[in-house]
């Protein structure tokens, strides 16, 4: 018989074992959804298109990627001019939507924020279009802006008394890709409205009661007190805005198709044509990290623009 | 004071003017969408096209519903794989939120932090991988091809909003349960998942807006009608009948959007709340 006192704490070592072992299987129970999908949807493609875009692949057609290191990603930007009227587009594209839909929502939701009824029925119908699926949203702009029956056109004609005034916005060289930028922002500037209008609704009310005892304006509230709290949500809707810009590929596709010309090919568009039209695997691969790539440089740069005030806040 | 309110009052119903003026422009895609679908093609159509309708008619919506190839199928499609998709993001991120939030483990955050990096990843790079795997797999046009995919994109923010959630209820409650001899499986389900009801909601409809409206994936991995969900299929719909049916076209989007529409004003103080709440996390 060995000591009575040791083998008790030998029966209790043994039991918090086997606790901490289950504990442990428990864990990776929790955890085995959250990494079958991880690793089978997202690591996976995102090392598998890695490794295409070293490679030159045209599916059907070469047997088998072949290695070629940089070369692929050097040619995209020498001589590519597709990818570099894509990523023309995209740049501007994304610098009209990121102004349209930052200062609409900011504008609107600071105008909401002073009303004192029908807040919530404005509310809807700004959030609306958020539900509504983007390519759906294309179908309709589309026929709003098409060449005979338009409203649009319609509208113009009656105003101008010009009967053969039959403008395709949507395949004009100058107006196709403000065309898109507005059905894009539409759908958007709900999605930051509300961020704003949460960031207002977190402004103490005596600030701003302070500042119109002491006899401010509304216009010195607004940069004084408004804006200067808003900040770290606007470094979130800019971020957001940002992302989102890369998503037109619906709208170009219902819309568009890229034209007229290859005036409004964007890059996610560029890479699905690559890949599904000409099963040129290598380069679309390119063209996907490239766009990643430059969505990282720029999230680091708002990031570092709108950092003093975010760090403050905690 | 009085004078303070005042100001209030004359500011407010100019800004109540701008509002309704924006707010009439920006709902009037909708609104003449409707009016489209209740107008005959042949006064949609005629020359010189007008603004009011010479006559009314529900005959497109008829036509949606028996002759129109498809429409309830997609919508059927839509329902079947956005409900899957929510369920599945609801019980995988509850799972891994509680592990991420309420476990100690070695390399918590660091794993965190890679899956919160993944958020700004384009889906584009996902979108070749996924078509060759799924090809090789059978799985393109079926209701998984599409399934699968929208769990992996929306999973790590259901994770985000779920490991928020789990990582403000106390530690105590926790051991408390354990040490009454409580399962664990039992005590995430019965005691901690009452907790994180709000986190639910707001996973909920964020999976759901994707899912409801995804295209790219939809267009690429769907090639057969029988599979499709609403977004392409309307497109399809319009693509076949060129645009000389914008009544029928317009009459299919209305009745598309309209159930998603009710299901919004039923629910919009959770919509709204929820997706502030979500997106301010991320």
């Amino acid at each position: 018989m060995g000591n009575p006192i040791s083998s008790l704490e030998q029966l209790r070592k043994q039991q918090r074992t086997k606790k901490r072992l289950t504990e442990n299987i428990n864990l990776m129970v929790f955890l085995l959804p959250t990494f079958v999908f991880v690793v089978v949807f997202i690591a996976f493609p995102v090392v598998y298109s890695g490794f295409l875009s070293f490679t030159k692949f045209k599916f059907g057609i070469d047997s088998a990627p072949k290695f070629i290191f940089l070369k692929g990603y050097i040619e995209r930007f020498t001589s590519d001019s597709l990818f570099m009227e894509s990523l023309k587009n995209q740049l501007v594209f994304a610098s009209l939507y990121f102004t349209i839909t930052f200062t609409l929502s900011l504008i609107l939701a600071i105008l909401i924020n002073e009303l004192t009824f029908g807040v919530q029925t404005f509310q809807v119908i700004f959030y609306m279009p958020m539900i509504i699926p983007l390519s759906l949203v294309g179908i309709t702009f589309a026929w709003l802006l098409s060449p005979i029956n338009g409203f649009v056109n319609i509208i113009i004609r009656n105003l101008t008394h010009n009967v053969r005034f039959m403008f395709d916005w949507y395949q004009e060289p100058k107006t196709a890709l403000i065309g898109i930028v507005i059905a894009r922002s539409w759908k958007m500037v709900g999605f930051t409205l509300i961020i704003f209008v949460a960031g207002l609704k977190g402004i103490p009310k005596s600030l701003r009661e302070a500042a119109r005892v002491d006899g401010a304006t509304f216009w010195q509230e607004i940069w004084k007190i408004i804006i200067p709290n808003l900040k770290p949500y606007m470094l979130i809707s800019s971020i957001w805005i940002l992302i989102n810009s890369l998503k037109v590929f619906d709208l170009v596709r219902v819309i568009t198709e890229g034209g007229p010309g290859v005036r409004t090919y964007m890059l996610y568009y560029y890479s699905w044509k690559l890949a599904f039209e000409r099963m040129d695997l290598g380069q679309a691969s390119q063209v996907a990290y490239i766009t990643a790539g430059i969505i990282l440089i720029f999230t680091v740069v708002l990031n570092q623009i709108f950092k003093p005030e975010t760090a403050e806040r905690g | 004071m009085k004078a303070v309110s005042l100001e209030y009052g004359k500011l407010s119903r100019i800004f109540f003017i701008i509002i309704l003026i924006f707010a009439l422009i920006y709902i009037f895609p909708v609104f003449w969408v409707l009016i489209t679908s209740i107008r005959p093609d042949s006064d949609i159509h005629k020359f010189p096209p007008t603004i009011i309708p010479k006559a009314l008619t529900l005959h497109n919506y008829i036509y949606v519903f028996t002759g129109m190839e498809g429409f309830s199928r997609y919508f059927l499609n839509s329902v079947v794989v956005t409900t899957f998709t929510v369920v599945i993001v609801l019980v995988a991120a509850a799972m891994g939120g509680y592990a991420f939030g309420m476990r100690k483990f070695k390399g918590n955050n660091l794993l965190f932090m890679l899956i919160l990096s993944i958020l700004t990843i384009p889906y584009i790079m996902y979108l070749i991988p996924i078509y060759i795997m799924e090809y090789k797999m059978r799985l393109t046009d079926t209701y998984l091809g599409l399934i699968l995919p929208y769990v992996a994109l929306n999973l790590p923010w259901g994770l985000l909003i779920m490991r928020g959630a789990f990582s403000t209820i106390p530690l105590d409650i926790r051991d408390a349960a354990v040490v009454d001899g409580c399962n664990e499986y039992r005590m995430v389900y019965q005691i901690l998942l009452p907790i994180v009801k709000p986190a639910f909601v707001t996973t909920t409809i964020i999976t759901f807006v994707f899912a409801w409206q995804e295209f790219m994936f939809a267009s690429t991995i769907n090639k057969q009608n029988y599979w499709q969900t609403l977004p392409v299929g309307i497109v399809w719909i319009r693509d076949e009948l060129q645009t000389l049916a914008m009544g029928k076209v317009s009459a299919a989007i209305i009745l598309s959007i309209v159930p998603v529409l009710v299901l919004f004003f039923a629910f919009r103080k959770f919509f709204i709340e929820g997706l502030s709440e979500g997106m301010l996390k991320g």
